[in-house]
């Protein structure tokens, strides 16, 4: 465990706080308030990557720490467009995510500065990690509303409440702040949209991931160990669609279960492959 | 009636299949992750293995046309025909698919090897990976100049006995303080070559730049009771310490790049040249070269992975359609959906 006493450290730690305080306040159903507090969690993250993207002099996001900051960052936005875009909220699971997503950030890995390796020095380098980081945040709240599925509580999702007359893009501004009524989507239904949303972003990821290995390390499919196991997670991604489309939403807790275990596998990817030495390979920059 | 039901029949066994392949190479892959890089690439290569790939690729053409769904869907053909050229890209640009080039089109190209090049000199022999053989390019790949780049600054890195740690920039003559109990410590010279001569019985080092790389950093150590000793820092001995030192001293330069400047001859004609470096490979009569290793002691050669680029295309053709096809048909489609759906609700 590392504590950081530094204005990043800060930063960090005040995201963490308000989006726990958020998540609190909403769970007692102050939801107003809790809104309120996200957004300053958000802002707070906000200016925690700005500061590390100043110190490093590049976009951080080259090791575990720097890739969760941008995690506890993004998913802020991610709940935004899943509450108004896809009508899928799990709002509290959300706000929960983000303060989970800074934990390594703040307490774990180390924020020493680092200077890009050869190899990362590519116009690749951002997309490739950034589109993965934005696929991780779907996934994972994919995998939320599945273990709501999975525990038999078909998991309300909030949409704001609009007044009478109201402008949609208006009246989504001003549901920021308003107390939100529910209204049913399904969780297994609202697994598949964000799931629908992450895979693409997890299929270019892989891809753009396989064009850079092609141009630093002259094979766009190494084997390495990190590779086979995001294969292995996209892999499960496709098996989840095809048994969906085999057999659609009647065995929906077996659906809920590929959610799942495609999220244990993310994990595994971004966590074991990194730290464990017995994964050691191309990939191991990264920790 | 019957023959519908017989192939709806058909249709639900090859899901099932399709379905059992992906939960295989699930298994595969995570056996391949326990391998390690170099073992798993033997392990999927192998014969079983390329077994499972020929039946991949059959199952998904089979899919293709079992499927009129697929074919009404552009995004979903598109999805499985990328997956299609993937496969068969991967599957001719492997050992065995060279082979069969060669066999059916008298084509003979080297997969993939490794080429080391001495500054000055020109080379065609390859090293071929997985045989101990050497193949010959059809041209000659000439290293005209091998360098490595640095960061700047470099850095100095200091502890103390009581484990205190400092890492300050490496700059000449300025003096820096490590505090009441430690006293000063200031970097006096630089030096790429560090060599030592002798000259009145005294041992003077000296920069040799006609001799092999040996960065290091002349430093002076003043005491807190005004007492100054002069210590030696090399970036490639590091811990080197004499037994009366309170502090160990480290002199680190972070690489940002390697820099091979190739030329390429084809009748002692120079027909291309590039300076190559990761992540920029040179590309020249169906192979890339890439910077791959060097001569860390000397910095006299460099070594260059050759790879040939049969079956890229088919793989970058079939990414785009994958790519291109899973951002339709989940995205593009819902999104188009969702428009029309606002358009006749008079939104």
């Amino acid at each position: 465990m590392e504590i950081k006493y530094t204005i990043q450290g800060l930063l960090i730690y005040a995201a963490i706080a308000t989006y726990l305080s958020a998540f609190i306040t909403t769970f007692l159903r102050r939801e107003r308030v809790g809104n309120f507090l996200y957004l300053l969690g958000f802002i707070a993250a906000v200016l925690a990557f700005i500061y590390r993207w100043y110190d490093v002099r590049h976009v951080p996001l080259q090791n575990l720490f720097e890739v969760f900051l941008c995690l506890g960052m993004i998913s802020y936005a991610v709940s935004w467009f899943c509450r108004y875009t896809l009508r899928a909220g799990g709002y509290s699971g959300d706000v929960l995510i983000a303060a989970i997503m800074l934990v390594p950030a703040g307490f774990v890995f180390s924020a020493e500065p680092q200077r890009l390796p050869p190899a990362l020095q590519s116009w690749l380098f951002v997309p490739h990690v950034a589109v993965y980081a934005l696929s991780y945040i779907f996934m994972a709240k994919a995998a939320f509303q599945a273990i709501f599925q999975l525990a038999g509580r078909n998991h309300k999702n909030e949409e704001p409440r609009l007044k009478a007359g109201a402008k949609p893009v208006l009246s989504r501004v001003e549901g920021y702040l308003a107390p939100r009524s529910t209204w049913g989507l399904p969780a297994e239904e609202a697994t598949y949209r964000m799931i629908c949303i992450g895979f693409p972003l997890l299929t270019l990821g892989l891809i753009l991931g396989s064009c850079w290995g092609k141009l630093a390390w002259g094979d766009y499919w190494g084997w390495d160990p990190k590779e086979l196991w995001s294969l292995a997670s996209w892999l499960v991604y496709l098996g989840y669609f095809h048994f969906r489309y085999m057999f659609g939403k009647k065995y929906a807790r077996i659906n809920s279960l590929w959610a799942i275990a495609g999220m244990v596998f993310i994990l595994i990817t971004l966590f074991w492959v990194n730290l464990s030495n017995l994964f050691s390979g191309l990939h191991s920059y990264a920790t | 009636m019957t023959e519908g039901r017989l192939t709806n029949k058909f249709r639900r066994g090859v899901l099932w299949v399709a379905l059992s392949l992906i939960l295989l190479l699930i298994f595969l892959s995570i056996y391949g992750a326990f391998l390690g890089a170099e073992r798993a690439k033997n392990f999927f290569n192998s014969l079983p293995l390329a077994v499972y790939w020929t039946a991949l690729t059959a199952l998904l053409i089979v899919g293709v046309v079992m499927f009129h769904r697929l074919v009404r869907v552009p995004a979903l053909l598109l999805i499985h025909v990328g997956c299609i050229l993937i496969l068969a890209g991967s599957i001719c640009g492997s050992q065995a698919g060279h082979k069969l080039q060669k066999k059916l089109f008298g084509i003979d190209k080297i997969p993939t090897g490794q080429m080391l090049i001495y500054q000055g000199e020109q080379e065609n022999r390859v090293v071929l990976d997985g045989a101990k053989q050497i193949g010959e390019l059809p041209f000659y790949v000439r290293l005209t100049d091998f360098r490595v780049e640095y960061y700047k600054p470099d850095y100095l890195q200091i502890q103390s006995g009581q484990g205190k740690n400092w890492r300050i920039p490496v700059e000449i003559g300025r003096e820096i303080p490590l505090g009441e109990d430690v006293g000063t410590i200031k970097v006096v010279r630089q030096f790429e070559s560090f060599k030592i001569k002798v000259e009145d019985g005294k041992n003077v080092p000296f920069d040799d730049p006609n001799s092999a790389p040996n960065p290091a950093l002349e430093v002076e150590i003043r005491s807190p009771d005004g007492k100054a000793a002069t210590r030696y820092v090399f970036e490639r001995f590091p811990g080197h310490t004499r037994p009366e030192d309170k502090l160990r001293l480290r002199y680190q330069r972070i690489i940002s790049d390697y820099v091979s400047e190739l030329q390429i001859l084809r009748n002692n004609e120079v027909v291309a040249e590039k300076d190559i470096e990761v992540n920029r490979p040179l590309y020249f009569g169906g192979y890339h070269f890439y910077q791959h290793s060097y001569d860390a002691d000397a910095g006299k050669y460099t070594v260059l992975m050759v790879v040939s680029d049969t079956g890229l295309n088919l793989v970058y053709a079939g990414y785009l359609m994958l790519c291109t096809g899973a951002l339709w048909h989940f995205w593009l489609k819902h999104l188009y959906g969702a428009v029309t759906l606002r358009h006749v609700n008079g939104d």
